[in-house]
């Protein structure tokens, strides 16, 4: 391992500067919180029965959330990848909209949408309330995945099918046992994202197990128990996501396109028109409704209150786009540099401990890592990190490199070896055939990557929370905090103006990344 | 033609993770010869020419060629660019985003080569392709597209051509074509070929020497003419298929 290390030295030093920066204080605050400021049996009998309560009810709140996201996903993921309904390609796109959005935005506009019908809103401040923001926001992750393994299934596999049975028995006996792989990653990592989400119970002011954790550390101080927590979650976690590692790291929904594959779509004839309604009544309920109420929030009492929120959010749009965009560019090379060498420098025996490296860091909750990140940096030595942008930069990256890399891992995988090879045997050398070659190949890929990772970073608030430097302006956070305590239609407004940031980046570079391939295809 | 051999595989052993593929093989190859690797799939046929181009290293054995050692217990002492060979891949390996004038004139370019434009156009006229220099790969057709993976590996003036089954997706019609092609790039540019192929009919069509692989073992080696009336149990039975 030593001698690969040397030989690959942009690796080596991406791979240390992780370890450096995300894992380390990561580890540092689990050994000290568990073993050094206390001995664990004394730390463990701070786990109450109350806390195990809790840690159940989370644990309901996520299995309800996994269940039906995966049962609507599965429909909505069959009609859209199986089927010619029409407008599909607009809802296979549209759809995935929530998921871009962070999680608060939808539940401040589901929150106005009882307050607006019914003037009420204790319905939604409760477990039903976040269980059902949950499933809007984690439907099209499910959607995404069933559908693309979907796609992916062999044609003749179904059409020998349908010479022995109908349709029906295609379904139940061929179709859904092939795509059992993805019901299940679905499942797991719909219930991880739940189990681990903070911002929408935290609004609706539902105690969950993330909220707790939140609660002890920055309330209590209680830093031993809020750790001791954090631990028993992270198990959870990355106990769930190593038993589906395999098939989440190779998942097609991972891969930016969908090659290869030669899907057979099925003709609804008499269901067509219910199909549609779903679709319609789906997309509606998700995606517009919540902008439409946020609008008439926004704007019942005139424009004051959305120029108000305006005023208030400029001065953090610089702040969090120059974050966002810092971060997805390193978050896209750290991604590029492990894709790259599991793919095409380690050979057959390929060290994959920075693969597990990236998957356990993004396995563990927001909130956890930003409280690790705190007890880490918050020293005389690295107070540059801490009291600087730096520590949010760094909790990105830490976060979001292992979709970054498991998107760029399956495009590098897309092109045959021999196109290096070729070039190796003309003289060509390493970089160059990186520069010229590969990258070339793997533009669209790299683009995506790092618009999701832009996304993302862009409305982050579980981290970002945790370890924003006081006197900074970041735009989740500011509309978190001034929550609280402003009007509605000033909430409202800002989370519209959030929620239109968003969609808007959402659709310029879904254009953008459409005349990017169209350029790539002509070649 | 000359009896000194050009290319010389010595006691070569090879295996993938656990899987065997070579079992100590030795095999020359002569200068200016058109020599077939002859055997059906997973014989080891591809595994040969990787090995000869530097693109995999032997777990034991030396590769030879004009008597320099290339490779030595497990070790490349010349890379792939410096064995002065070309490489022709299944696949062809024609990268799609650049043009053909620009997959000719990449190695060159690289090697920052005098009159590249020339030597690239002069390889384009040669093979009737210079209407298609600023087309992509994908404007082709199967044949064009071999042509141009050849003259890729040609523009660079190798003394050796590897072809791993070159003609694996084309119709009988432009097979036949194309074998012509090959048979005449001997003579034209004064090559060395070794060709792989599981077809025996166009072993048969181009080779000087064909070498008949089964698992990893060479079973046997002579000229059309021999292997055709070979006694050879395994040999008979692959040529009835």
């Amino acid at each position: 391992m030593g001698k690969k290390l040397i030989k690959h030295p942009l690796y080596t030093i991406t791979y240390l500067s992780f370890g450096f920066f995300i894992v380390i204080p990561f580890i540092y605050t689990l050994v000290t919180a568990l073993f050094i400021e206390g001995s664990l049996s004394d730390n463990l009998q701070l786990l109450d029965k109350e806390t195990f309560l809790l840690l159940a009810k989370s644990g309901l709140i996520a299995f309800s959330v996994a269940f039906f996201a995966t049962l609507f996903g599965t429909i909505l993921g069959f009609i859209l990848y199986k089927t010619n309904v029409q407008f599909r390609v607009f809802f296979k796109i549209s759809l995935l909209i929530p998921l871009f959005i962070s999680p608060y935005i939808l539940a401040v506009a589901w929150k106005d949408f009882f307050y607006f019908f019914i003037n009420n809103t204790s319905f939604i401040y409760s477990y039903i309330g976040v269980i059902l923001v949950l499933i809007s926001v984690f439907t099209p992750l499910s959607m995404l995945i069933v559908g693309s393994a979907l796609a992916n299934i062999n044609t003749q596999l179904e059409e020998s099918g349908f010479i022995i049975t109908n349709f029906r028995r295609v379904i139940f006996k061929i179709i859904l046992p092939l795509i059992k792989p993805a019901l299940i990653s679905s499942f797991v990592l719909v219930f991880i994202f739940s189990i681990s989400e903070f911002s929408v119970p935290a609004f609706f002011g539902v105690n969950v197990f993330t909220t707790e954790i939140f609660t002890q550390f920055s309330a209590f101080y209680n830093h031993s128990l809020a750790i001791l927590q954090s631990t028993l979650l992270i198990l959870i976690c990355v106990l769930l996501l190593l038993a589906e590692r395999k098939h989440i790291a190779n998942a097609p929904f991972l891969s930016v396109s969908e090659k290869g594959t030669n899907n057979k779509l099925y003709n609804l004839k008499s269901i067509n028109i219910l199909s549609l309604l779903f679709l319609f009544a789906w997309f509606f309920i998700t995606i517009i409704s919540p902008f439409l109420i946020l609008f008439i929030q926004s704007f019942k009492d005139g424009t004051s209150k959305f120029v108000q929120a305006f005023e208030l959010l400029l001065p953090t749009f610089s702040n969090s786009v120059g974050l966002a965009f810092l971060s997805a560019l390193i978050i896209v090379f750290v991604g590029f540099t492990a894709a790259y060498h599991s793919v095409r420098q380690g050979g057959a025996k390929t060290n994959k401990s920075f693969d597990w490296i990236l998957l356990i860091i993004f396995a563990i909750p927001s909130i956890i890592l930003g409280i690790s990140f705190i007890k880490f940096y918050n020293q005389a030595m690295l107070d540059f990190i801490y009291s600087s942008y730096a520590i949010i930069i760094i909790a990105y990256v830490g976060k979001f490199s292992f979709i970054s890399a498991k998107l760029i891992e399956n495009a590098i995988k897309q092109i045959p070896n021999s196109f290096d090879e070729a070039a190796q045997i003309e003289g060509i050398t390493a970089f160059t055939r990186l520069q010229k070659i590969l990258i070339p190949l793997i533009t669209p890929t790299l683009f995506v990557a790092f618009i999701i990772s832009f996304i993302f970073s862009l409305g982050e608030l579980g981290t970002t929370i945790m370890l924003y430097p006081p006197g900074t302006e970041i735009m989740p956070i500011k509309v978190f905090t001034i929550m609280a305590n402003a009007t509605q239609s000033l909430t409202s407004s800002m989370t519209l103006i959030i929620f239109s940031i968003t969609l808007l980046l959402i659709i310029s570079f879904y254009f953008t990344m459409n005349l990017f391939s169209k350029g790539f295809n002509n070649k | 033609m000359t009896n000194t051999p050009l290319i010389e595989l010595k006691n070569i052993t090879h295996s993938y993770g656990n899987k065997s593929v070579l079992h100590d093989l030795t095999l020359e190859f002569k200068a200016k010869q058109l020599s077939c690797l002859l055997g059906s799939s997973g014989c080891g046929k591809t595994t040969i020419l990787r090995l000869i181009a530097g693109l995999e290293t032997p777990t034991n054995g030396q590769i030879i060629i004009e008597n320099k050692i290339l490779t030595k217990n497990k070790q490349i002492l010349i890379p792939p660019h410096q064995r002065n060979i070309g490489f022709i891949f299944q696949d062809l390996a024609l990268w799609p985003h650049f043009t053909i004038y620009k997959n000719i004139a990449f190695g060159l370019n690289e090697r920052k080569e005098k009159g590249v434009r020339d030597t690239v156009f002069k390889m384009l006229e040669f093979f009737d392709l210079q209407e298609h220099a600023d087309k992509y790969p994908h404007q082709l057709s199967g044949g064009q597209k071999q042509l141009v993976a050849i003259s890729r590996s040609l523009v660079l003036k190798p003394k050796i051509l590897l072809m791993d089954e070159p003609l694996a997706n084309l119709d009988v019609k432009l097979k036949r074509k194309m074998l012509e092609h090959i048979k005449n790039l001997k003579q034209n540019f004064e090559l060395s070929i070794i060709y792989v192929t599981h077809d025996h009919k166009e072993a048969f069509v181009i080779a000087d020497k064909i070498v008949v692989l089964n698992n990893g073992k060479i079973e046997e080696t002579g000229t059309v003419e021999q292997i055709k009336k070979s006694e050879n149990k395994f040999t008979k039975y692959f040529l009835e298929y």
